[in-house]
């Protein structure tokens, strides 16, 4: 979604959290009196600009608003939840936001593990590779989709012009990536995945880096082939790594937002109305803001409750049997 | 030598596939390249083609032109530094008093903050459209600035965070027994020692405002608008100029794409940080 997600460096938590390195020095008043002074302007602002608006948010679900400024509003309980239940559109977008996510995260570990592979089997060499490679994370969202959707229009674009040229299509206008309803979910990933599989192959690259070499070569000798080896020893050393990377991905594939937006704004027929555009439409176009703080409140629980379990489950911070 | 280094025929092989790779890649942004240099109608041509038939800058020099995109640059540039220093001014003491400190609070702050990055980006957005409007900041650069630093803050906790986390405490500590107050040893002892670790954090936050969208949507209509919306609005507002899109695309990403290629050394330690550390 944004550029600082695609950056995520969600394992810091564990460092910071997990570190068993001993405390040296004294513990005394003063530290922590010196270490509240400096935290306080970070958490004043967290809590104004980041907090505060959530509760709001939160505090809206239980309302019936009108769109118009200054009208009045009333408390509805549980009202707004009800009817985001019962809608059609929130429950396909639910199951769209989640095709959506396994879509991206599926595809760039298998790729991203894939040419981290490939970096570590060409060695020092590869490096110049590496940083041109990891271009495209630098580039904005709305930008990747403009792009992508001008390589795939229906009439004029080039990836298909090219797979008719090389024969894999009978004509240009065979296949229409993004107004066909039933292939436009997995279009608009594309530049997700082409935009972020290079996050993924440099974490895990740099994952591949710590292996220890003795426990391959001793696979090795053993008679292990690559594949024996990759699934036995490279995946489960490289679990904790392969989580972070996942999770972190995860969370911000589920908030994709205007990379959807700008290649197709929903459509068509809605088939790539996620749950973020899907909230956002329904706070602006449509205005109901109740509606949409309802709408917005399951999904902030349900991706907060996925990462939790993840987190304890795949990632395990400071488990000592990694 | 990594033992999954590769030797002997093979290799041949595997670098065709990462050439392979490597173009595939690198593809659809040189195409946009390409593209930029056409003729505006060459752009839109059926059949498309991948090389210009002549290379101009028309698409260039009609897309600066365009009203609002010279304002809409300068808004990213302020509003981007803006953001990264307030970023940086928040998040690095915080950072320290987390690493250096090690209080039941400092952990409280550093789970809270991770839990900031899981929120959908419209449930902080639709409020603050309001909050911003009650401050008086609706509509300028440094209300949007705000807004972005609720992405890079957290993020740049994190990264300060581990940089400070490979400073060994006992320098500080040594610090503060030669008589250096505790302020004094964090400014001039440690400070100092991780401003690899600034820079790093302050392209990343540089890099959260100038790509942002969503809050850049809603927080703003005409005077501070960003270039995002504005490249977003290419559509729209002229009908089907891709080659004006094309051009403003490139002016806008290929700045911070050479930022990366010079600085790729630290950006690769700021991204892999603490993923493998643990």
């Amino acid at each position: 979604m944004d550029t600082s997600s695609r950056h995520a460096v969600a394992g810091t938590a564990h460092t910071v959290l997990a570190s068993g390195r001993p405390r040296t020095g004294r513990k005394d008043r003063g530290d922590r009196r010196f270490a509240l002074l400096l935290m306080t302007p970070a958490v004043l602002f967290l809590a104004t600009f980041v907090l505060w608006p959530l509760a709001r948010f939160i505090y809206d679900s239980f309302f019936e608003i009108s769109p118009f400024a200054g009208a009045p509003r009333t408390f509805v309980g549980l009202a707004n939840y009800a009817d985001a239940f019962a809608s059609d559109a929130f429950r396909s977008a639910s199951v769209r936001t989640v095709a959506y996510t396994l879509v991206v995260v599926g595809m760039e570990f298998v790729l991203g593990l894939a040419i981290a592979l490939l970096f570590t089997a060409l060695g020092q060499r590869s490096a110049v590779f590496r940083t041109v490679f990891m271009y495209p994370l630098m580039i904005a969202p709305v930008v990747a989709g403009l792009l992508w959707r001008f390589l795939l229009i229906d009439n004029f674009g080039i990836v298909n012009q090219l797979l008719f040229e090389a024969g894999i299509l009978a004509s240009p206008d065979q296949v229409q990536w993004l107004s066909d309803p039933g292939i436009a979910l997995f279009s608009v990933a594309i530049p997700d995945i082409w935009l972020t599989t290079s996050f993924i192959t440099l974490v895990l690259f740099a994952g591949l880096q710590n292996i220890p070499g003795d426990v391959i070569e001793a696979a090795r000798i053993d008679g292990a082939r690559y594949p024996r080896i990759l699934f036995s020893i490279i995946i489960p050393l490289l679990r904790p790594v392969i989580a972070v990377a996942l999770i972190v991905r995860g969370i911000d594939a589920a908030r994709a937002f205007d990379i959807i937006l700008i290649q197709t704004d929903g459509g068509p027929q809605g088939s790539t109305t996620t749950l973020s555009l899907l909230i956002y439409r329904t706070m602006t176009r449509f205005g109901d803001p109740g509606l949409a703080s309802a709408m917005g409140t399951v999904y902030l629980v349900v991706m907060l409750a996925v990462a939790i379990a993840a987190i304890t489950l795949i990632w395990r911070p400071g488990s000592s049997a990694r | 030598m990594n033992p999954l280094e590769t030797r002997g025929r093979s290799r041949v092989v595997l670098w065709l596939l990462l050439a392979a790779a490597i173009i595939l890649y690198g593809f659809p942004f040189i195409y946009l390249l390409l593209t930029s240099f056409k003729a505006p109608l060459d752009a839109i041509a059926v059949p498309p083609s991948v090389f210009p038939e002549v290379l101009t800058l028309e698409n260039y020099v009609s897309a600066l032109a365009r009203e609002g995109v010279p304002a809409a640059l300068i808004n990213s540039v302020v509003t981007a530094v803006v953001s990264t220093a307030l970023s940086l001014v928040l998040a690095v003491p915080a950072a320290y008093a987390i690493t250096r400190f090690r209080t039941p609070s400092g952990r409280v702050f550093v789970v809270a903050a991770l839990v900031t990055r899981m929120v959908p980006t419209i449930a902080v957005g639709a409020p603050l459209v309001e909050i911003m409007r009650g401050l008086g900041v609706t509509d300028t650069s440094f209300g949007l600035a705000l807004a972005h630093t609720t992405i890079s803050l957290p993020l740049s906790i994190w990264l300060m965070a581990s940089f400070f986390e490979a400073v060994p405490d006992e320098l500080g500590e040594a610090a503060q027994i030669d008589g250096c107050s505790r302020p004094q040893a964090m400014v001039r002892v440690v400070l100092p020692l991780v401003s690899g670790g600034l820079a790093v954090t302050a392209i990343f936050a540089f890099l959260a405002s100038w790509n942002e969208f969503l809050f850049a949507l809603l927080l703003t209509s005409v005077r501070a608008q960003t270039t995002p919306v504005v490249i977003a609005n290419f559509q729209s507002q002229f009908g089907l100029d891709w080659g004006g899109m094309t051009a403003l695309a490139a002016v806008y990403s290929i700045p911070v794409i050479l930022l990366t290629l010079f600085l790729q050394r630290h950006i690769v330690a700021g991204l892999t940080l603490g993923a493998v550390k643990g």
